[in-house]
């Protein structure tokens, strides 16, 4: 019942197909104002942002870690770059220490995570709370000025093929990311936390450290995404929190792509620019303030609701045909008192 | 007025001769073989009949197809309260009276005694709100009934374990109305205990039995299914035997002996060793100096000052009923269960607490008995299973090497025989539990460890897939590793072991070496009754009694 979907790679690569489908229905619908490099441009840029917190949710969570601070953490990294700047520091000193803030937050939440057993759930959203009010005391809520210095926002403006520099820093750091995920011991043992602690405590992985990096590795990126952020839309109060979500939609949408049922690196950008694309084809036609909102919240339910629970369906079933095999198969394990007869009381 | 009901259950029934329990020529064929073979047995209202039987005599296989789980084969006759089961249906089982109290009680712990007894049948409400009061009274009344003094808001987790049972007997007892069913809702007319002791102490037994007691006094049927022959004689009245899916005694416990019980349990072919010749190179072995393992003094919170040594080559195995501390030794030396005292060495090289990741670069080995949440990633492909522990031999900066491990677990799938051949780069799930396990060995094989600690290593493996990971493991104890193996199958530890420890309540009761290695020994030694079988003045006796 679940083998009509292995021909053509549908379940694998729905993304793409529904990206091409978008692209097209939108060019033939918006001839002059869609199909141009000035929209694929400013999509591009303008998502980079969003596609890097995306990456440093993803990297905790392949470790069955949440970081619900990372909007907070960038958004204190963005104002702190900025007030450095506009307090006479140098560039590089103001972009080193926004991104070193970051990875101290990352590491806080590591010490609460790993040292305080406290749930990763729990401990990221006090701390995004805690981060909120800690950007009230240093900006004394009022947005600064952006910084007037063109090599600053040169930083990310810079036009390279056409698009912004910030794509290539983005696509950079995916690029690194996936190699580090995929194709290092520690992106092995971090999957291999995520699918059960326990057994990967027992095959020799130091669940706890990884952890720990996890969630310094999402800090340092939130930090780095903080930093693009200022350079390439200047301060803001508020949009860290607001990117949090799209970030988690576009992991769990990503996991659905590629290796399904994986958290991998590029799903999670593709499901970035899906939405983005959506969303940008719809802002032509209509100017709606809520699409973007809704577009992304309804793609992620939907998706996630049919591509994983299909997923789910499909391996349960395989499981429970197994289980009745080995119920069969075994005579052993009839002895055996903890057997399934203690379920069914 | 429902414990009056209960009192005269004769009267409920369609006859005045009805049997709590009544099965007539029950059989029951797996594909891999009969579990059970014409097996009858006969409960009265308010009898206590023990069941017992070795590991896979079909003892679980009966309690299954009672509980609705199992559908028997046809031509099998079961009845309770004199009404026919209808096969395979746990409504109908449920509807007849049919309760069970398994070994895993399934209370909630961190809920009141009420409460858990409201899981079940609902908590009365009023539009909408639970009547904490009436809850309260029909536990009450329910505690009472049960003859236990307790407060019905006291939490599960502050009971004693025999209390915690007697409230999973109420649970069972409950009377509660099957709304839904066409059939009658009759009142309970058997009782299913499961193992009720095995993670008792014995101080806590006494009061359990009490508590069966009372249930038999209301007038149920009592099937009591145990290891332990010394509560047979405190509390059933007959006692019924399975070997190998057949019943070979149900007799009167009054005219019945230990030897006669043991006799049937056992049986006499049993009796004769048929263990492989192993020995010789363990014998060399046992001539170094130098244990690969030696354990002294370990106590946990189920071990009591455990010492024991396991040298080169030697393949030891641990037996002990469930609830001994056999099934939690290998855990503890390796990390993955805390210590509480007692130092472990690997080669001499101190090995310390908790730390699985240290006793792996000492090269130790650990296979655990839950495999899937212990064992293996289920979600991850077999290849990934296979190279997971050993991550440092693929590491070819700046990548791991692919092809290596594709090679690697293509050797490994075909020295283990692991089925369906070309499917490494499937996820575990996909693999039946048999070939999972030959993965979860094949993760561990290719470290080459020196010591090989293992839990139950051969569950839920057919007999094939036994032999070819035995065989490995003779492979390895022929290079020099050492091997502990912790098995509740014990023809798997008559089979291949070169010595058994026998543990009993968390110490090691007794060490059988040579010929006294066999069922007959181990079963006796595991339920203590091992004087007439263990020659006193083996070192380990001593280092135990000292």
């Amino acid at each position: 019942m679940i083998g009509i979907n292995r021909n053509l790679g549908f379940d694998r690569y729905s993304g793409l197909y529904l990206w091409a489908s978008l692209i097209i229905v939108f060019s033939i619908w918006q001839p002059r104002l869609f199909p141009t490099s000035a929209t694929v441009h400013s999509v591009a840029a303008n998502r980079a942002v969003a596609a890097v917190l995306a990456l440093g949710v993803m990297i905790p969570l392949i470790g069955g870690v949440f970081d619900l601070a990372i909007g907070a953490t960038a958004n204190l990294a963005t104002l702190s770059a900025v007030l450095l700047i506009t307090n006479g520091h140098s560039i590089a000193v103001a972009v080193i220490v926004a991104i070193l803030i970051g990875a101290l937050i990352g590491a806080i939440n590591g010490f609460i995570v790993v040292r305080l057993r406290v749930g990763s759930f729990i401990a990221t959203l006090g701390m995004a709370s805690v981060l909120a009010a800690v950007q009230i005391i240093v900006t004394g809520n009022s947005q600064p000025r952006s910084p007037s210095n063109s090599t600053w926002t040169a930083l990310t403006q810079t036009k390279v093929l056409g698009f912004q520099i910030i794509v290539l820093y983005m696509l950079i750091i995916a690029a690194v990311l996936w190699w580090g995920l995929r194709h290092t011991p520690a992106g092995r043992y971090l999957y291999a936390i995520g699918s059960s602690p326990e057994a990967a405590r027992l095959s020799g992985v130091r669940v706890d450290f990884y952890t720990w990096m996890s969630l310094i590795a999402s800090g340092t990126l939130a930090g780095i995404a903080g930093v693009l952020y200022a350079s390439l839309s200047g301060p803001s109060l508020s949009y860290g929190p607001a990117l949090l979500l799209p970030a988690f939609a576009a992991v769990f949408l990503g996991s659905t792509q590629f290796s399904p049922g994986r958290y991998n690196v590029w799903g999670s950008i593709l499901a970035i620019y899906v939405l983005a694309t959506g969303v940008k084809g719809l802002q032509l036609v209509t100017d709606v303030v809520w699409l973007d909102l809704m577009f992304s919240g309804g793609a992620l339910i939907a998706a996630v609701a049919v591509a994983g629970g299909r997923q789910r369906a499909g391996a349960e079933a395989k499981r429970r045909e197994l289980v009745r095999q080995e119920d069969h198969h075994d005579r052993s394990s009839m002895g055996e008192p903890s057997a399934p007869a203690g379920e069914d009381g | 007025m429902q414990a009056a009901d209960m009192s005269t259950p004769g009267a409920l029934g369609p006859s005045v001769s009805t049997s709590a329990l009544r099965i007539e020529s029950l059989t029951k064929t797996f594909v891999g073989g009969r579990a059970l073979d014409g097996v009858e047995l006969n409960i009265a209202p308010g009898e206590i009949h023990a069941l017992l039987g070795e590991n896979g005599s079909g003892k679980s296989t009966l309690i299954k197809v009672l509980a609705g789980y199992h559908r028997p084969d046809p031509g099998s006759l079961l009845q309770i309260g004199g009404l026919d089961l209808e096969v395979g249906s746990a409504h109908s089982s449920h509807a007849l009276g049919a309760r069970f109290v398994h070994q895993d009680l399934g209370l909630v712990e961190s809920a009141s005694i009420s409460d858990n007894l409201a899981f079940g049948p609902g908590f009365p409400t009023k539009w909408g709100t639970i009547r904490s009061r009436r809850t309260r009274l029909r536990a009450t009344a329910a505690l009472e009934q049960m003859e236990l003094d307790l407060d019905p808001g006291a939490l599960i987790e502050s009971l004693s374990p025999a209390q915690k049972t007697g409230v999973a007997v109420a649970r069972a007892l409950l009377a509660d109305s099957v709304p839904d069913s066409g059939q009658p809702a009759g009142d309970v007319q058997l009782l299913v205990l499961d193992e009720p002791t095995a993670r008792l102490p014995d101080s806590e037994v006494e009061h359990l039995l009490e508590i069966v007691r009372t249930v038999a006094d209301r007038g149920i049927g009592v099937l009591y299914v145990t290891h332990r022959l010394d509560e047979v004689f405190q509390i059933a009245e007959r006692a019924s035997v399975l070997r190998d899916g057949v019943k070979v005694a149900s007799e009167p416990v009054a005219g019945l002996t230990r030897d006669a019980l043991l006799h049937h349990l056992l049986g006499a072919a049993l009796e004769q060793p048929h263990r492989l010749n192993i020995a010789d190179e363990s014998s060399s072995a046992a001539g170094q100096p130098k244990a690969t393992l030696s354990v002294d003094r370990l106590t946990s919170d189920v071990l009591t000052d455990v010492s024991f040594e396991v040298f080169p080559g030697e393949v030891v195995g641990v037996a002990g009923i469930t609830g001994s501390g056999r099934d939690a030794l290998c855990a503890t030396i390796f990390g993955a269960r805390a210590r509480d005292e007692g130092t472990v060495h690997i080669r001499s090289e101190i090995l310390p607490a908790r730390r699985p990741d240290l006793a792996m670069s000492r090269d130790v080995a650990y296979v655990p008995a839950e495999r899937k949440l212990q064992g293996c990633f289920l979600d991850l492909s077999a290849r990934e299973n296979i190279s997971i522990a050993n991550l440092r031999d693929f590491w070819r900066v700046p990548l791991l090497s692919r092809t290596k491990e594709t090679a690697i677990t293509k050797r490994w799938f075909e020295r283990l025989g692991v089925r369906p051949r070309e499917a490494i780069g499937q996820p575990l799930s996909s693999f039946s539990g048999g070939n999972q396990q030959k993965v979860v060995f094949g993760k561990w094989f290719q470290r080459v460890p020196v010591m090989f600690l293992l839990d139950e290593p051969t569950q839920g493996v057919d007999v094939g897939a036994k032999a070819e990971l035995h065989s490995a493991l003779f492979d390895a104890a022929q290079e020099g590793a050492a091997i502990l193996m912790s098995s509740s199958d014990v023809d798997e530890l008559v089979t291949v072991c070169d010595r058994v420890i026998v543990m009993r309540s968390g110490r090691i009761a007794d060490t059988l070496h040579g010929d006294q290695i066999n069922v007959h020994s181990i079963t006796r030694s595991a339920l203590g009754m091992a004087g007439d079988v263990v020659e006193p003045g083996s070192e380990s006796a001593n280092a135990v009694a000292s």
